[in-house]
């Protein structure tokens, strides 16, 4: 099991399995029954209330203070639509890009044997414990005017920072490990018995790829470009430091809405922080959907 | 047999409804840029600015632009703003962001862009008002109903009373707050040792600092402390939203911050020249200064400032050139006398 993997898809499934009959059975297995047993719950849920529930419920009743209407007369907002449709243009895009780097590094590190393996194994995991904020320095000092790479560029009027590429980069590396995180498992599980027959009956490497292994990776596929899609929707540290949070040209969603707090137009930012809140409950829905179904169908 | 294909129907079903969603956000996702969708290529100004400024340049100053140019040009052109704390802006310029202009709220910041190359001299002086384009004085905000009786910068020093205070360190506000704590009493008849004693009883009774003028802000609003120290502007603001919790004590004598405007040659492409000087323009017309105006801020032209009924009166106004410019200012006071001698004493 991978340790970086961010949803190992067996726990999660049991983790959601909420309140139906299921999680009965197994708790009158193991607790006590009557009355005490419910005090756990009840010093549970006290606690998650205020940490986690309620203020999650206040971005959607400060949203609906003005009413439906005002909440999308201030969603309409030119600057507040540019800042959402970017945000997805570029969590697609990350997600289609570290979609392909990030399963085929998931299959050299899961199919090949070279040496410093495991050490590349961290590497590419390191994303995962960095900072955002040290991977958007650490990309102004490769990539800005006066980077290591970037001053040589500048002069040609390549400038990757403080423009949508630069967001892209920051994306691609804040977000590399999810997709290996949720491929590579399922590699690793993969039996080699279907992977031996299709070479015996003449598959080519790619061939065994695409008809073999490709079909049998669809979850962890799926699951990864979820995660993949989501964290990107929700990047700030680095994308702060490389967007030059420019309105109407680099400024992603979050940086939207830290941009609004700070002037003080609550409303603003928290009609998009209720629609970015919404879209990663879709997001999360699916995925906890999709890892229950497979696990189930699994069994 | 028949189990199986049902839940094949229903998995596909499934899929279709999670394709369909997710081709439907890309699509929104995409919409602009689609080709067809997309009209001929619009111009743009590229500016960043200190805070404060955002709401008034983006919803006032520029739409009044945009008209007056295309009614002179027939071309329509759009602005491309950020806006953060003043220090936040002149880092990310140094680093290179691609800005036309900036508005900073001191003349320190536009110093330090010279210094690491990125004006080629202080090239803003030659713009009208010397660069200045509007100001704001520092006053003081304290709890409604005035608790503590705080009716100018000497009550402040008073042993017992809790002061707000933006951190010299990060803010811009607080530097121009230290130059009006300190020069005020000067301004007032007192001699150099009474200011640095205000300076000094001030600082000891400061309870709370925070990293920008708005953070602190937020600091006072959330119960800490007697009195803030802050933008008239800012405050003005507030009372105009209905937002003002306290009231604003105008002190006898306090500094006006100036705002300066620098143009960065090197981001503007010669075609674009023309359109860049058209703006700076029409920052110092009287369009925009009565704009500034009905904003809370003091114009430069100072018959336009009846306008506004709200701003106070202060009898002894003074500007940072009355210190001999930022530099020495900074030097002097907030180096030499803040960093040096009063923080050890009161041993923050």
């Amino acid at each position: 099991m991978n340790p970086f993997n961010p949803v190992p898809p067996e726990r999660t499934s049991r983790f959601r399995r909420g309140p139906g009959r299921p999680r009965r059975q197994a708790d009158s297995g193991t607790a006590r029954p009557g009355a005490t047993s419910r005090l756990p719950l009840a010093l549970l849920l006290a606690v998650l209330l205020p940490l986690l529930l309620m203020p999650l419920a206040s971005i959607f009743v400060f949203a609906g203070r003005d009413g439906l209407r005002g909440f999308l007369q201030t969603l309409a907002q030119p600057d507040a639509q540019f800042a959402l449709r970017f945000s997805l243009l570029i969590a697609f895009a990350t997600a289609l890009f570290n979609g392909i780097l990030g399963t085929f590094a998931a299959y050299v590190l899961s199919k090949y044997r070279f040496r410093g393996r495991e050490t590349l194994n961290v590497v590419v995991n390191l994303p995962v414990a960095i900072p955002t904020v040290v991977v958007g320095t650490s990309l102004l000092l490769l990539w800005g005017p006066i980077g290591l790479l970037g001053q040589f560029l500048d002069p040609l009027g390549i400038q990757p920072m403080f423009a949508p590429a630069g967001v892209l980069l920051a994306h691609l590396f804040v977000t590399f490990p999810y997709m290996l995180g949720a491929v590579k498992p399922v590699l690793d599980e993969l039996e080699v018995t279907y992977e031996e027959a299709a070479y015996t009956i003449g598959a080519n490497r790619w061939q065994t790829f695409f008809f073999i292994i490709l079909p049998a990776l669809r979850g962890g596929l799926f699951s990864g470009l979820l995660l993949t899609f989501a964290h990107s929707l929700g990047e700030f540290g680095a994308t702060v430091m490389v967007s030059g949070n420019l309105r109407l040209r680099t400024q992603t969603a979050p940086l939207y809405i830290f941009a609004q707090f700070e002037a003080g137009n609550i409303e603003a930012a928290n009609a998009v922080a209720a629609v970015l809140a919404l879209l990663s409950f879709a997001i999360f829905m699916l995925l906890q959907r999709f890892t229950q179904q497979r696990s189930t169908r699994g069994s | 047999m028949h189990r199986v294909d049902q839940l094949n129907w229903r998995l596909l079903l499934q899929r279709v409804i999670i394709l369909c969603l997710a081709g439907g956000l890309l699509l929104y996702a995409a919409w602009p840029w689609l080709p067809g969708r997309r009209g001929p290529a619009v111009r743009t100004i590229v500016l960043y600015g200190f805070s404060i400024l955002g709401e008034m340049m983006n919803g006032a100053v520029f739409p009044e632009f945009q008209a007056e140019w295309e009614a002179r040009t027939g071309e329509r052109v759009e602005l491309v703003s950020a806006f953060s704390a003043s220090g936040t802006v002149t880092n990310q310029m140094i680093l290179g962001v691609p800005a036309e202009v900036a508005i900073l709220s001191l003349e320190l910041d536009a110093l330090r862009l010279v210094e690491a190359g990125i004006v080629p001299g202080p090239l803003w002086r030659d713009l009208p008002h010397g660069g200045v384009l509007n100001r704001t004085p520092f006053i003081i905000l304290v709890r409604p109903g005035n608790p503590r009786a705080i009716e100018d910068f000497a009550d402040l020093a008073r042993p017992g009373v809790g002061v707000v205070h933006p951190d010299p360190l990060t803010s811009g506000g607080a530097q121009w707050a230290l130059l009006a704590e300190y020069h005020s009493v000067r301004m007032l008849g007192g001699t150099d040792a009474e200011a640095y004693a205000q300076l000094e009883a001030i600082w000891h009774n400061v309870v709370a600092q925070a990293a920008s003028a708005r953070a602190v802000r937020t600091q006072f609003e959330s119960g800490f402390g007697d009195a803030l120290i802050t933008y008239e502007q800012e405050v003005l603001s507030d009372r105009w939203r209905g937002r003002l919790e306290g009231e604003i004590v105008y002190p006898q004598s306090t500094i006006f911050s100036e705002h300066i405007v620098v143009i960065l040659d090197r981001n503007i492409a010669p075609e674009q020249r023309e359109l860049i000087d058209a703006f700076v323009e029409f920052l110092w017309s009287e369009t925009a200064q009565r704009i500034y105006v009905d904003y809370g801020f003091r114009s430069v032209d100072e018959h336009l400032n009846a306008a506004n009924p709200d701003f106070g009166l202060i009898p002894f106004p003074f500007t940072v050139d009355e210190l001999g410019g930022w530099p020495q200012a900074k030097r002097e006071i907030v180096d030499g006398i803040w960093r040096n001698q009063v923080l050890p004493e009161v041993g923050r």
